[in-house]
Order: structure tokens, then sequence, then C-alpha cells
């Protein structure tokens, strides 16, 4: 009896504590929902953050409603060798809910079968800079991740008043120029996240303070008149290096390509009107992709103030390069940014 | 137990085969909500930030013409704190599609994830 | 002489208390180390934000620069790594802040020991049974530094960080 009544009674108690120590990991079953929704807003935390995205070269950002398809995952950093650093331009389109509707958020960024939910937001240190959500308000037992960030927006060539000594010179053609040389621009010695790269970030240039630069010879005049703005390209590479305009449809006024103020309206690039004060240039990297050009070319964007007799002085090249003087390059700014998922 | 009446095995028996539908049951489910909870500690145990912040200290130390006090510090310190066995070093400079640069060989133990790299730099 | 017919009666009466007792031990356990598991989660949240403030604190804001954390470790001031670490960490989007406090440790080489000195002290918040979590860093310091004197040197900035 006693026998028998061991064996069985050993049996039983290791199958009964077996059993008991199952008991809490089938209460964890159930509970795993909410586990699901934290690991879920942390993929998408790190593919936001830490990655520059699909396709990197041309980047996601630049394709149009037409090519939205292309865009294979949405990702805000700079580059992959910067996890944190993110790029504006990139932000910029992020939050741009007339451009990515809540689909491609979840195919784009969150990835998964589950359609989830998401609330996307970022806000900068300084609270006015940055301050963008998107996604539906959020409900109590959200996934959740926080990231803090460092925004690496473009630098703005701002050519004012005190430049008016180098670039005063009494000449036959008033050609202002702008000159990138992208073998100097695009040198790996300068880190991504502090990098001038036309192809990525818009190129901003603004002459201020016009009036500095006219002809003070009498009858002085009160302002001169902006023939055209043409981008020429050299490729050094080449056997016989020269300028050569860019085939470019100058006289077409696209927003997406680039942007002209004169004295604070808008312009095509053969505006033929008279500037009182101010010429502002921004080049969007869509067009300077049109460009096609590599990391060896040189690109010019040449203001022609032609006129006779000469009413402004302006003349000279105005290198746009990593000099803090010619092209002041904001600091980084601090932000924190916040995925909910549910 | 003690004074057991021989009656209803049959009922013993289906209480038996009951008991052991549930356990196996249990058994599996025991297994599946093991993965939900291992997502949280993957990422913990995973060293992606300890191994970015090694990389750009190797660089830092690069950059510091390879000082060998900092080499030192580096793989003491890792060794003693974080439990991290640690080596690298640098080669000469090379040629790399026109820039001069060297290879940097990392190599990086914790006893969970190993880690190994030559990047030029 | 004691009649000894009752003895598997006492026998299943012991057993059956210790199944009980067993039962109870084991699934007030086996459950505290569950909702240890759990606390997996925020400690994963804390330590990422941890790490990428202390790499955002360390990346300059402008080219060739030192960064901020280079500077506070090299000029020993801890107030301000305090009050910067913090106004990263506790930032939300929506304007409120968090309730997230710290200590750091600063971990050097001296000779062939390795000594730790505390840089900023924890506050009141901290009575020891915080589920803290623990993020480094890499700081290279320039020659002429609190931590060893003379040449560039490499310490270990330890952040302690938790959830009062």
């Amino acid at each position: 009896m006693s026998l028998d009544f061991l064996v069985g009674f050993t049996i039983f108690m290791l199958a009964l504590i077996m059993v008991v120590s199952m008991v809490p990991g089938l209460l964890a079953g159930l509970e795993s929902s909410g586990i699901d929704y934290d690991a879920v807003a942390y993929r998408t935390g790190v593919i936001l953050v830490e990655d520059p995205g699909w396709p990197v070269y041309p980047p996601w950002e630049m394709n149009d409603l037409a090519h939205k398809d292309e865009i294979q995952r949405i990702g805000l950093a700079v580059s992959k060798e910067t996890p944190n650093i993110l790029l504006s331009t990139k932000v910029e389109r992020f939050f741009d809910n007339s451009f990515f509707d809540p689909e491609d958020y979840r195919s784009k960024v969150i990835f998964g079968d589950i359609p989830y939910s998401y609330n996307f937001s970022l806000l900068s240190e300084d609270g006015t800079s940055y301050n963008n959500r998107t996604g539906s308000p959020i409900p109590p037992g959200h996934g959740y991740i926080r990231r803090v960030v460092k925004i690496k927006e473009p630098g703005v060539a701002e050519i004012d008043g005190s430049f008016a000594s180098q670039y005063t010179a009494p000449s036959s053609n008033q050609e202002f120029i702008v000159r990138l040389d992208f073998g100097q621009l695009l040198n790996p010695s300068v880190g991504a996240a502090y990098r001038i790269d036309p192809r990525t970030e818009p190129v901003n240039v603004t002459i201020t303070g016009f009036d500095e630069y006219l002809n003070e010879t009498a009858p002085a005049p009160t302002n001169a008149t902006l023939r055209t703005v043409t981008f020429w390209k050299k490729d050094p590479t080449r056997p016989i290096p020269q300028f050569t305009k860019i085939p470019f449809s100058y006289s077409t006024t696209d927003s997406s390509l680039y942007t002209l103020t004169i004295d604070g309206n808008p312009y095509d690039l053969t505006p033929d009107a008279e500037v009182f004060d101010d010429i502002s240039l921004v080049l969007k990297p869509a067009a300077t992709s049109l460009f096609t050009l590599d990391q060896n070319s040189i690109l010019d964007i040449r203001f022609n103030l032609g006129d006779p007799p000469p009413r402004p002085n302006i003349f000279g090249i105005h290198d746009y390069d990593y000099n803090m003087t010619t092209v002041p390059r904001p600091d980084l700014k601090a932000g924190v940014l916040e995925v909910a998922i549910w | 137990m003690a004074c057991m009446n021989e009656d209803g095995q049959w009922i013993v028996l289906m209480g038996l085969l009951v008991a052991l539908g549930l356990f196996f049951l249990a058994l599996i489910i025991n297994q599946s909500a093991l993965v939900g909870q291992t997502t949280a500690e993957g990422v913990l145990e995973f060293p992606k930030n300890d191994i970015r912040d090694l990389r750009e200290a190797v660089f830092n130390y690069v950059d510091a013409s390879q000082n060998t006090e900092v080499q030192k510090d580096i793989i003491a310190i890792s060794l003693e704190r974080k439990n991290a066995v640690v080596s690298f070093s640098a080669g000469e400079q090379q040629d790399v599609s026109g820039r001069l640069l060297r290879p940097v060989t990392i190599h990086y133990n914790n006893g969970v994830t190993e880690y190994d790299e030559t990047v030029y730099y | 002489m004691v009649n000894d017919s009752g003895q598997l009666y006492t026998m299943e009466g012991v057993a059956a208390g210790i199944i009980m007792l067993l039962t109870v031990y084991i699934v007030i356990s086996t459950t505290s180390i569950y909702t240890a598991g759990d606390t997996h989660i925020p400690d994963m949240q804390l330590e990422q934000l941890g790490s990428d403030v202390l790499a955002m604190m360390d990346t300059p804001d402008t080219n060739g620069d030192t960064s901020e954390l280079v500077g506070f470790i090299n000029g020993n001031e801890s107030e301000h790594f305090n009050s910067t670490f913090l106004t990263y960490c506790n930032a939300t989007t929506d304007g409120t802040l968090d309730d997230l406090h710290m200590s750091a440790s600063v971990t050097y080489r001296d000779g062939n020991d390795i000594r730790e000195r505390q840089f900023v002290a924890p506050d009141d918040s901290w009575t020891g049974r915080e589920s803290a979590v623990r993020v480094t860093r890499w700081v290279q310091l320039p020659s002429a530094n609190p931590y060893g004197g003379v040449g560039v040197r490499a310490v270990l900035v330890e952040v302690l960080l938790w959830r009062a």
C-alpha cells in the first residue's frame, strides 16, 4: 500500500506544482495586448528617428503626390549614421496632412497587419518653431515611446548691405553669382548632421539692403531691374571644364521647384522687375535633382541686373560654402518626438 | 484517501483525462504568453545604444591621434562597469576612393551580444 | 503506548497542509515575478529616453564645437548638467512636464584602479526602492581635465534615471 501511495502521491505533487506554476503564465497571456502596443510604438519610433527612409537618393520627401507610391518607408533622420538628428524638410513633409493619409502612415511607418491607430507629435524646445501633430486623440491604454531629437535646418545666404564693399565694382555686366561647389559642400569630412546638401535641402539666397549696391553717381537711382536668374554648371572632371547654362523652364513658376520673390512679390526666373529692397530665391531640392549634378559639379546661380547705364554696381561671386559669414547656418534645434499607438 | 472506496473508478479516470487535457492546454498557452513578454526585454537586452556609443568613442579616440591612455580607459572601464569585453585598433591610413582613411576594427562582447566591425574612418 | 492506526490520516493532513502552503507560496512568488517582467516596458522606455538625452547632449549644435556634455563634465558643472538633462528628459509634446529624476556619476581610471565620483547627487525623491534604469555615455575629455589631470582621457558618465 505505502509504496503505491508514495509513487502516486509524488507524481500527483509534481503535476500539481507544474500546473500551479503555470497559473500566472495563463493570466499573462490575457494581458499581452498592452505589451504589443508598446513594442509597435518603439519600433515606429526607431524607424522615424534613426532611419532616413527609403529611397535615400533621391530622398523620399522629394516625391510629389503622383509618385507617392514610390515611397517605401518614411524616416526623418538626416542619414543612417546620425540617429536622432532629423531633417527639417523631411519633418515638414511627414506632418503634411494634405500629402499623407492615415493609410500611408500605417503602411510606410508603422507597418504590421493590424490597422493601428496612431498619434505622432513633435515639439521643439523653444515651443514655437516645430509644433506638429498628426493622428487621432489618444485614448487611455495606448503604447507609447518618447524620443529626444535635434532638428537640422538649412542655412540661408543672406547677402545684406555689409557685403556691399566686396561686391560693388563698376563693370560692363552687372552679374551677381552665387556659387555652390558640390565637391566642397559634400566633402565627407563634414558630418552629415552639419552638411550643406543641396540635394536634400533647399538653397536659400536672400539679397537685402539692395540700395547699398546702387550706383551712387548722379543721378542716383532708387532701384534696379532684375533681368534674369539663370543656373549654370561646370563639371571639373571633364577634359575642358567650362560653365554651361542648364536647360530649365525659366519662365514657368513652379513653387515645388523654386520660389523667387522681389520686394515680397513672387516672380518667375525671368522677372524683368524693379528691385527696391530685396531679392529672395529658394531653390528646392527637386530642382537641384533636375540639374543632374554629381559630387564634383559646380553650380552657379547668376542674377543678371544688366542695365545701360548701370544702376546697380553689384558684381562678384558669393561662395555658398561652410563659411559662417557667407552662409550662416542655424544651430541644431532640440525637440521631443512622441509616438502613441493603439 | 485512507479507507478508500473502490467504486466510481470511471469517474476518477474521466477526471484524470480532463486534468491531462487541461495540463496540455495550459502548457501551450503558457508558451505563447512568453513571446509578448520578451519584446521589451529583447530591446533592453540588445545593447544598441552601447555599441553606437562605443563606436563614437572609438572614432573620437582615432581623432585624438590614438591616445593609448584613452584606449586603456575605454577597455578597463568597459570591463568593470559595463561587463563588456572591448577591443579596438586603428591601422595605417589608406587611400579609399580618393580619401585617406584608417581601417578601424572594433570588437565588443558583453556575454550575450557579440559585435565585430571593420570600418574606414 | 500510542495507538498507531491513525498514521495515514496524519500523513494526509500534513501533506494537505504542505500542498496548500506550497500552492500559496508558488502562486505569490511567480505572480510577483510576472509583475517584475511587466516593468520591462517602462524600463525600456526610460532607457531609450535616457540614451537619447545623453546622445543629444553630446551632439554639438554647430560643426566643430565641443558638445554640451563634454563642457559640463570637464567644467564640473553638475548643476547645469542636471538641469539640462532633466529639461530634455521631462519635455513632452503637449507642453506638460514629465516627472523623471536622475543622479549621475563619472567613472574614470586612475592607474590600474577604476574609480567612481558622484557627479549629481540624487534628490529627495530617491528612496532606493525605485526601479531605476542606468544609461551611460563615453565622454572624451581634453587635456587638463578634473579626472586624471594631464592628457586626453575617456570617462564613462553614468546616469541613474527613475520616475518618482
